[in-house]
């Protein structure tokens, strides 16, 4: 069994959020693209994984999602940001940045700090 | 809220699932064709570019699962698809199935009559409102150890009245009167009460009125209360009954109600009763008159609702204290409380809870033996098992389906197991012995159910958990490579070789259990109770005290009987006596001897006391050993004369003769009679068999008559015969004079041990589930492993063992499980068994015969059960078991 942990879970999650602030409507599979050219190999494989945490977030109410057509012309779901999940991800965006700026000041601790 | 709104979701689409299903197959395929798109114009070939699309989207199956994982509810569809799938799994191997389904139907269902019996009688409350609070007073004299005496008429008139901690209580007395007028002469249990009793119990009749107290006054009208029981089976359940007269030993009571059938009076066990007031009732009524000293009337009170028992007690010794400085006689005699509900089941509490501990024994042994089956099964599905982790189902899954399993056994074990309880429970219920019938009736009711289903439900777990922990330590890839027929993982074997160890040890603590009792009850029977049974039948002739209101009456009765019946052909040996050794209550009385130096103030010799015609010493076939027994000549005009037992005349006459020496005793209110000692007689059993003879002395029923007595004749007519002749002899005396309880006397007997003989059956039965269970337990471990091994066997063979050393080897393996198993298991029993021993008789807690016997039957069945897979192993072709792999 494939098991992420769940920090790489959350942040997939915030992921999907902001790449649809950014870029509006898009499908599956441009949303797994957007990922992967911005975060590397996070989905280099199992892109598909991708489809059970929209299913999640739409199920909270952060995304929305309608048929639409791609540009091949082809009927595919498209996924959008909700009011709610605007709301979501300034408050997860807020928590990130204040976690991620503890962790930084944890990191520059040196040994001389403490002396 | 987030997960609130989740669930209404995965509500709503476990309702549309195939709508879903498709989103996603489009989803995925959109998905796909677009990253092949992109590939193609990266400069791939068409195939290429599909193939790492595809690998990139990775495991399509997985995700689609925690897909729907997501959608779904996901743990009643696991559920229901775990049913569905263990149901299968179960009906694929019926055999399997049904075997496991008996055991822990034999298990649960032993479990839950054991238990059904000991919900009844010790763990509901007494069937009387707010029975927490009652109590029965006693009197006790430590010096002497009397316990639980009654308390004498002055001191329950001073307690009720005066006492602080009671808010109310009763004195009540029971015996037999004879209701005539009503088709057939009987005998109703007749409970004399005074007037309180029924406010003490808190019940309401169900017709007409309880007693008052102005029906407690000795110049009132008789009046009677009915049973349910009685006023439905003799007076036709008659509404109009109360006010109407009913005759108790010839003489009118006025019915004024009918208490409920669920109302019985406590220590009394016919459910056919009456209740009068005591000063009505023709023996008792005259009690009331008695000293202090006379110990005699059981008492039941209700403790003021804010006292508790401690204080209750003090203020009783304090009331003693006072007491004794009133009645200087009554000094050493302490009132004291017991719980009624402890008094009431004291007795059959530990056989009970042995009996509870003997059927829990049996569930773990049947759990045991499931487990095996279910690792066996478990080692057998490994491929299978294999298979679905390879296919992405993870650990969890694999254990909550194996679970699944297992509670669903125990489920199926359980439906069945409390089937089998309620059947068995409603036949039985009926041949319970009297103390365990007289609460509550026995039946498989809500909360019996609710604990055999919560048993069987972590019966069922506790089996499925053995597959579990062995499934979740292989690893797939090996199983898949191996499948069946190669090597298992070690554990396994390991763990089902434990099991049957278990098995083996728990079985052989249960044995020795039984064989103990068995023992021991053998023991008892064996027991020569120091008079004739053989060819003796008893009859209780009771006379109405009304009519037959003198000693002369009763005497001159008696002997107008025995004339008669000793006039008949082959009834010669017939006599009268009351009351008879063990199966009637012993009437011990104190005792003086004439010359000797009285003894300290409150202290006091007592001795059994029989009233006896002079032919009852050669018809119950007691010796003479010195002087002479009572003869026709000894009558109320003669001087007074008593024959002792040895005991009596070793105990108290140490080195001296006894003959000619006065002994002063006598039934109340004659208790102060001096008579002399004219015999001496052997010993018998007064009391029960497992108690040692006690002292006895004897009085000519002539010159100390009963109001009645138990008629016992020695004849080789058959006891059709004999009661036919003392009925027939009796009516022509008396037309309304009942005859009851005739019995043979070994039938009587047989009765008087029931207790030790139900709880010897029982574990005997238990023991024998027990035995047989281990004996399958081993038999599966060892065929299995044969089955496992035939390869190695094989190549043994080709190697050129022998059969019988391939037989041997296997034997082998059986005999270590065996030895392993005795090794636990007899320590263990030695450790557990001296809490058996307040029910044993005769034999040691730790008898080497009984720990020998079970060692011996263990070893026996164990090489029968290892016999029939010995032989399989025996007649492995060698050229068949190594071409299989």
């Amino acid at each position: 069994m494939n098991r992420k942990p769940d920090v790489q879970q959350g942040t997939l999650a915030l992921m999907v959020l902001k790449t649809l602030d950014v870029l509006g409507p898009l499908h599956g599979w441009g949303i797994a693209r957007r990922i992967e050219q911005i975060s590397g190999d996070l989905l280099a494989v199992n892109q598909g994984t991708l489809y059970p945490l929209l299913l999640k977030l739409e199920h909270e109410g952060s995304i929305a999602s309608d048929w639409g057509a791609s540009q091949n012309n082809r009927r595919a779901r498209f996924y959008r940001l909700t009011r709610n999940g605007r709301k979501r991800l300034q408050d997860e965006t807020h928590e990130w940045n204040q976690t991620a700026a503890i962790i930084e000041r944890f990191f520059e601790i040196k040994a001389e700090d403490f002396a | 809220m987030k997960f609130l709104r989740r669930l209404l979701r995965r509500i709503y689409n476990s309702m549309d699932r195939r709508r879903h299903d498709e989103r996603l197959e489009a989803e995925i395929e959109e998905h796909i064709a677009l990253e092949t798109e992109q590939n193609l114009r990266a400069g791939l070939l068409p195939a290429e570019a599909r193939r790492r699309a595809m690998l990139k989207f990775g495991p399509a199956e997985a995700i689609k699962e925690s897909y729907h994982a997501e959608r779904r509810m996901l743990f009643i569809e696991t559920l229901l698809q775990d049913l569905r799938y263990a149901f299968r799994m179960l009906a694929k191997s019926p055999g399997f199935s049904i075997v496991a389904v008996l055991t822990l139907a034999l298990g649960i269902g032993a479990n839950a009559a054991i238990f059904s019996v000991v919900n009844a009688v010790l763990l509901e409350p007494l069937p009387y409102s707010n029975p927490g609070r009652l109590v029965n007073l006693a009197d006790a004299r430590p010096t002497t150890a009397i316990t639980g005496a009654g308390i004498s008429w002055p001191v329950f008139m001073e307690l009720r009245d005066h006492s602080r901690v009671f808010s109310t209580m009763a004195g009540l007395a029971g015996h037999a009167l004879t209701l005539t007028g009503q088709g057939e002469p009987a005998d109703v249990s007749t409970i004399a009460v005074t007037p309180d009793f029924f406010t003490v119990f808190g019940r309401q009749p169900l017709l007409g009125r309880a007693l008052l107290p102005e029906d407690g006054v000795r110049d009132a009208a008789p009046v009677v209360v009915l049973s349910e029981n009685l006023w439905r089976s003799r007076f036709g359940a008659n509404p109009q009954i109360a006010g109407s007269a009913i005759t108790l030993d010839q003489r009118a009571y006025t019915v004024i109600g009918v208490m409920p059938a669920g109302f019985h009076t406590p220590f009394f066990n016919k459910t056919d009763q009456v209740w009068i007031p005591l000063v009505q009732d023709p023996l008792f009524g005259k009690w009331q008159t008695r000293p202090p000293q006379a110990h005699w009337m059981p008492v039941i009170a209700r403790l003021q609702p804010s006292v508790s028992q401690q204080e209750a007690r003090s203020e009783l010794l304090t009331i003693s204290a006072a007491l004794a400085r009133r009645f200087p006689e009554e000094n050493g005699w302490l009132l004291g409380i017991e719980p009624l509900k402890n008094v009431l089941v004291g007795d059959v509490r530990s056989p009970l809870l042995l009996l509870l501990c003997a059927v829990g024994l049996v569930l773990l042994i049947a759990c045991a033996n499931i487990a095996n089956l279910l690792l066996a099964r478990a080692t057998t599905r490994a491929k299978e098992i294999g298979i679905r982790i390879a296919l992405g189902a993870n650990n969890r899954r694999i254990a909550r389906q194996l679970l699944t399993e297992g509670a669903i056994l125990g489920l199926l074990g359980g439906a069945a197991g409390i089937a089998l309880a309620w059947f068995s429970v409603s036949i039985l219920a009926p041949f319970l012995p009297p103390e365990l019938r007289q609460l509550h009736p026995i039946r498989v009711d809500g909360f019996v159910f609710s604990f055999a289903l919560a048993l069987s439900l972590a019966a069922g777990l506790v089996s499925g958990l053995a597959p579990v922990l062995y499934a979740a330590r292989s690893s797939p890839q090996a199983n898949l490579r191996e499948g069946r027929g190669a090597g298992e993982a070690r554990g396994s074997q390991r763990a089902r070789n434990s099991l049957a160890v278990t098995e083996v040890a728990l079985a052989v603590v249960l044995l020795v259990g039984a064989g103990l009792l068995m023992r021991s009850f053998s023991r008892l029977l064996s027991v020569d109770p120091g008079f004739e049974t053989q060819n003796m039948v008893k009859a209780d002739v009771s006379l109405p005290r009304f009519q037959y209101s003198t000693p002369q009456q009763w005497s001159a009765f008696a002997n107008e009987l025995m004339t008669r019946l000793q006039a008949r052909p082959g009834l010669q040996d017939s006599a009268i006596a009351a009351p008879l050794p063990i199966l009637d209550t012993a009437v011990v009385l104190p005792f003086a001897i004439a010359g000797n130096p009285p003894l300290p103030q409150g202290a006091s010799d007592t001795a059994d006391y029989v009233a006896a015609s002079p032919q009852y010493f050669h018809v119950m076939g007691i010796s003479v050993i010195r002087g002479r027994l009572f003869n026709l000549d000894d009558t109320l005009a003669s001087p007074p004369v008593a024959v002792i037992s040895e005991t009596l005349a070793r105990r108290y006459f140490p080195h001296q003769d006894p003959l000619g020496r006065q002994l002063v005793f006598g039934f109340p209110p004659q208790n102060n009679i001096s008579r002399q000692i004219v015999g001496v007689v052997a010993d018998m059993h007064d009391v029960s068999l497992a108690a040692d003879p006690g002292p006895m002395m004897y009085v000519p029923f002539a010159q100390a008559p009963f109001w009645g007595g138990e008629v016992v004749v020695k004849s080789s007519l058959g006891v059709a015969a004999v009661a036919d002749a003392i009925r027939t002899e009796t009516r022509s005396i008396d037309k309304n004079l009942p005859i009851t309880e005739i019995e043979t006397l070994p039938g009587a007997l047989h009765e008087s041990v029931a207790g030790a003989r139900f709880r010897t059956l029982l574990l005997e039965v238990f023991g024998g589930i027990a035995l047989s269970l281990a004996a399958i337990g081993i038999y599966g471990v060892i065929s299995f492993s044969v089955s496992r091994r035939s390869r190695e066997i094989g190549v043994r063979m080709a190697l050129g063992a022998t059969h019988s050393s391939v037989q041997r080897l296997v034997i082998w393996e059986s005999t270590k499980l065996l030895f392993v198993g005795l090794a636990i298991g007899i320590p263990a029993a030695l450790a557990l068994m001296h809490f058996l021993s307040a029910l044993l008789f005769g034999v040691a807690p730790t008898d080497p015969l009984t720990f020998a016997a079970v060692a011996l039957l263990l070893t026996f069945v164990t090489l029968a059960a290892a016999y029939l897979p010995a032989r399989r192993a025996m007649l492995v072709d060698p050229i068949v078991a190594l071409r299989c792999e």
